[in-house]
């Protein structure tokens, strides 16, 4: 009986140290719950809003997305996060997907969406200006902006541009070139190489780029970033990444891009591509917002203001670059470049990965 | 009586596993996918030599870590509770901060500072600071509760403090050693941000490039149950380590008030040592971000930071009280002595803690999205939490309530009180403070968490830590570290609660060591 009396009061002073952070805590959830509660709202009879999972990020896509919900006056619920595993997350999702569009970096994770299946084949007419061979054969997916695979170099510190993506083999670039082989661009351009030239070629490139003492980092902007500081003098990335830390810096850097001679493997154009979900409801609000993104004005906004490619024919190109057509990148299936398993494990086998 | 006490047996056993079938949505879902494959696809998975280089490779690292933890982590513990050191509190709470930074946020910092750090033992450098908080909080928190009285008839018997400490309080806090063991090895096993940062192939790397780089959920099923058999095994391993404490009671009304030794070499060596660890730990991650921000400081939407504040609190928090409820009657069958059952539905909670977020969240995608408006809503994500810390709370609360003494318990059963009233009123109050302990530790896991987050989270909702994610995915840890400070600042908060000394100790505590 004493035991447990003194048990009472041990448990009253317990309660002093715990109420208040029982009660900060609770405050604090249901607040929290009540609030979270408020921005998730779905009721819909006619189409007033539109779900889209998106791949790219806030910062470059979400201006264009609310000058499309003003103008069609329809709320966009926007779910952004990694390509590769929103495409899983539809995958999983199957015919349960809230998603009505899926907006990808990659031509790779519309691939695989498609490949399950799960994209409905887009109408005639809907995105009709982009260049033909940006949109998937079957008309599952159509590309929104071009990445173009190009070496960053530092003005001065190079002698001779490379014409091809062989000439990084050679002596005079050795221990000066950057390359990311953990990144996905880095991945799809593999890709398109063992496509195009066969598994052995790119054994064998790839191992002379080891022994030539190729530089390895873990992203393209820590590519550029070393180039900027004098590290190396090269690397292989995608064009806007001069842009993107030039931004994150805040100040010019000492980067330009270049492209190998037309025609080069090394001169891969990959896309960003949107697809309407096959289970959407909303398909003419969807077909609507695909026909915004490629009209000519945000397409043009697009190039300006993420330094991408448009991919309509003949546009203006990205300050300072080529433009599309004369950079003459290779004829590839982009929807080829899918299934990285093969150049992972490959990459794995030369021991750059 | 008899048929009474039947009844309310079987009823908690089938509520707990009520629960387990709740909490084994992952465990499921990687069975049912990992079935798709044939037995000969299987073996040549398994069997291929990349997956036994890798299963190697986690191995080793798994044990390095974990031998570090013990060995800095107990001296550290050692070094806050026993030696005479200026504000010992404000100290351990700078031990624990760590585990508010996000592991890619704390990776890619020191990536930026040495572009270099990469491999193995760059891992095993990241993975020691990262998880070394989890053993000194649960190594301190038991030092707090030996018995003085103990120590000071040891000394008076003639041993000298260095054998106090390797004869008296090590026996005394082996099980908590373990259960900090436990969680770092698991936090090793489960991490991605840093490994994959670091160029270091674990299991739950291959797993996440198995589903990103060839959609191939199946294969990354395999390799997500070989993770699971893993850390089924090691934690089967780190409770026959454990073995049995011994327990120690002390006189009544004995005064437990700790005679801390007044060394000026060991102090101002305790004082460097966590003082070096911090600026490792916390003051690198801020000193890059902060660098990175003042080089180009964007202007700061107020708005979005207080509204992804407010979210992570919510949901994190929400995560922490359903992991409080789960693990209500799991701790509640323990209380009904030692069983089969309990113990294995512990050892399952906590092996499926090794699982990596993108399995628990890929297997809530594939379940909730069939459970139309609960899907993508708050409670599901907190739900996404309370799976994957689960094991956080009770790694914490079922041993401290195994330990009630026996002696005690007899002696309420001889009051007459049933089982249930006993543990209501005798046991669960004194394990009251683990129980604390285990939810807090749920709710700062859970403000950090981002694959889980990033598919359960509701469409259009923001947290701290996706907010850093989007930021740091195009390089803008300028634009980052706003919310990388706040996310830390809101994680001081419960550490500081966690950190109270409990001087407030009655005699009842001292008449009973449940830890």
């Amino acid at each position: 009986m004493a035991v447990l009396g003194r048990s009472n009061l041990w448990r009253q002073e317990l309660k002093k140290n715990f109420t208040v952070a029982g009660i900060a805590l609770a405050a604090l959830i249901i607040g929290g719950a009540t609030f979270a509660s408020f921005s998730s709202d779905q009721s819909d009879e006619k189409i007033t809003e539109v779900t889209i999972y998106s791949g790219r990020s806030e910062e470059f896509i979400a201006p264009f997305l609310s000058n499309w919900e003003r103008e069609s006056g329809i709320k966009l619920n926007v779910r952004y996060g990694d390509s590769a595993e929103l495409a899983a997350q539809i995958l999983e999702e199957g015919q349960n997907s809230p998603a009505d569009l899926f907006l990808s970096q990659d031509a790779g994770s519309l691939g695989a969406v498609s490949a399950a299946g799960l994209f409905a084949k887009l109408a005639d007419g809907i995105g009709s200006e982009i260049e033909s061979r940006y949109i998937a054969g079957d008309r599952n997916w159509i590309g929104l902006t071009g990445r173009a695979r190009v070496f960053a170099y530092r003005p001065g510190a190079v002698d001779v541009l490379p014409k091809s993506i062989s000439d990084l083999t050679k002596a005079a670039y050795k221990g000066k070139v950057g390359i990311a082989p953990s990144n996905a661009s880095f991945q799809a351009f593999v890709t398109a190489l063992i496509n195009e030239k066969g598994e052995k070629f790119a054994e064998d490139w790839l191992k002379a780029m080891e022994s030539n003492d190729a530089q390895i980092y873990l992203k393209n902007s820590a590519i550029v970033e070393a180039i900027d500081k004098g590290e190396i003098s090269l690397g292989l990335v995608n064009h806007y990444y001069t842009w993107e830390v030039s931004e994150a810096l805040g100040r010019d850097i000492q980067v330009a891009n270049g492209f190998f001679a037309p025609g080069d493997i090394g001169n891969l154009v990959n896309v960003s591509g949107i697809g309407i979900l096959a289970t959407s409801k909303k398909v003419s609000a969807a077909e609507d917002l695909i026909n915004f993104l490629t009209s000519e004005a945000i397409q043009a906004s697009f190039t300006e203001k993420t330094h991408e490619y448009s991919l309509i024919p003949g546009s203006k190109a990205p300050e300072s670059l080529p433009d599309l057509a004369s950079i003459g990148s290779p004829q590839v299936d982009l929807r080829s470049l899918e299934n990285v398993q093969r150049t992972q494990d490959l990459l794995t086998k030369v021991g750059l990965l | 009586m008899k048929v009474q006490s039947w009844k309310s047996r079987y009823g908690l056993r089938a509520l707990v596993a009520a629960v387990l079938l709740l909490i084994s949505q992952p465990l499921i879902y990687l069975f049912v996918r990992a079935s798709e494959k044939s037995v000969s696809e299987l073996i040549s998975l398994l069997s291929r030599p990349k997956t036994i280089e890798v299963l190697a490779l986690t191995l080793v690292l798994l044990l390095i870590v974990v031998l570090i933890n013990v060995l800095l982590g107990t001296a550290i513990a050692a070094g806050l509770h026993y030696v005479r050191i200026p504000y010992p509190r404000l100290l351990l709470v700078s031990t624990v901060l760590p585990l508010a930074i996000p592991s890619y946020v704390f990776t890619y910092t020191w990536i930026a500072l040495i572009p270099s750090l990469q491999g193995f033992w760059a891992a095993v450098f990241i993975l020691s600071l990262s998880t070394l908080p989890y053993m000194i909080l649960a190594v301190t928190i038991s030092f707090q509760r030996i018995d003085a009285g103990l120590i000071e008839v040891a000394r008076s018997l003639g041993l000298y403090k260095i054998s106090v400490f390797f004869r008296v309080i090590l026996p005394q806090v082996r099980r908590s050693i373990s259960a900090g063991a436990l969680l770092s090895g698991l936090y090793v096993l489960s991490d991605f941000g840093a490994v994959s940062l670091l160029n270091v192939e674990t299991l739950t790397v291959s797993i996440q490039n198995l589903f990103k780089s060839s959609y191939d959920r199946s294969a990354a099923s395999v390799i997500g149950l070989l993770l699971f058999f893993v850390a089924a095994i090691f934690v089967s391993f780190e409770s026959v380590i454990k073995g049995r404490d011994f327990e120690s009671h002390g006189a009544e009304g004995f005064q437990s008030k700790i005679r801390r030794i007044s060394n000026s070499t060991l102090s101002i060596l305790t004082v460097l040592v966590i003082a070096f660890y911090a600026v490792l730990t916390v003051f690198v991650p801020f000193y890059v971000l902060f660098s990175r921000y003042f080089q180009n400081p964007g202007a700061v939407a107020f708005s979005d930071l207080i509204s992804a504040a407010l979210s992570t609190i919510s949901v994190a928090g929400l995560g922490a009280f359903l992991a409080l409820l789960i693990s209500l009657p799991l701790a509640f069958l323990a209380t009904q002595g030692a069983s089969a059952f309990s113990a294995l539905s512990g050892k399952v909670i906590l092996a499926a803690h090794s699982l990596p977020g993108v399995v628990v969240g890929l297997a809530l995608v594939s379940f909730g999205s069939r459970l139309g408006p609960l899907y993508q809503s708050i409670f599901l994500l907190a739900f996404a939490y309370a799976v994957l810390f689960l094991a956080k709370s009770v790694a914490s609360t079922a041993d401290s309530l195994a330990l009630v003494s026996p002696q005690l318990r007899e002696v309420a059963a001889t009051l007459g009180k049933s089982k249930s009233r006993i543990a209501l009123e005798v046991v669960f109050p004194i394990a009251l403070p683990n129980i604390a302990l285990g939810i807090l530790l749920v709710f700062l896991t859970a403000m950090k968490e981002l694959p889980a987050t990033l598919m359960l989270r509701p469409t259009g909702m923001e947290t701290l830590a996706t907010e850093i994610w989007s930021f740091a995915a195009i390089s803008r840890f300028n634009d980052a570290a706003p919310y990388a400070l706040l996310l830390v600042i809101i994680a001081a908060i419960p550490t500081f609660i966690l950190t109270i000394p409990r001087t407030a100790k009655s005699e009842f505590e001292q008449k009973v060591r449940y830890l």
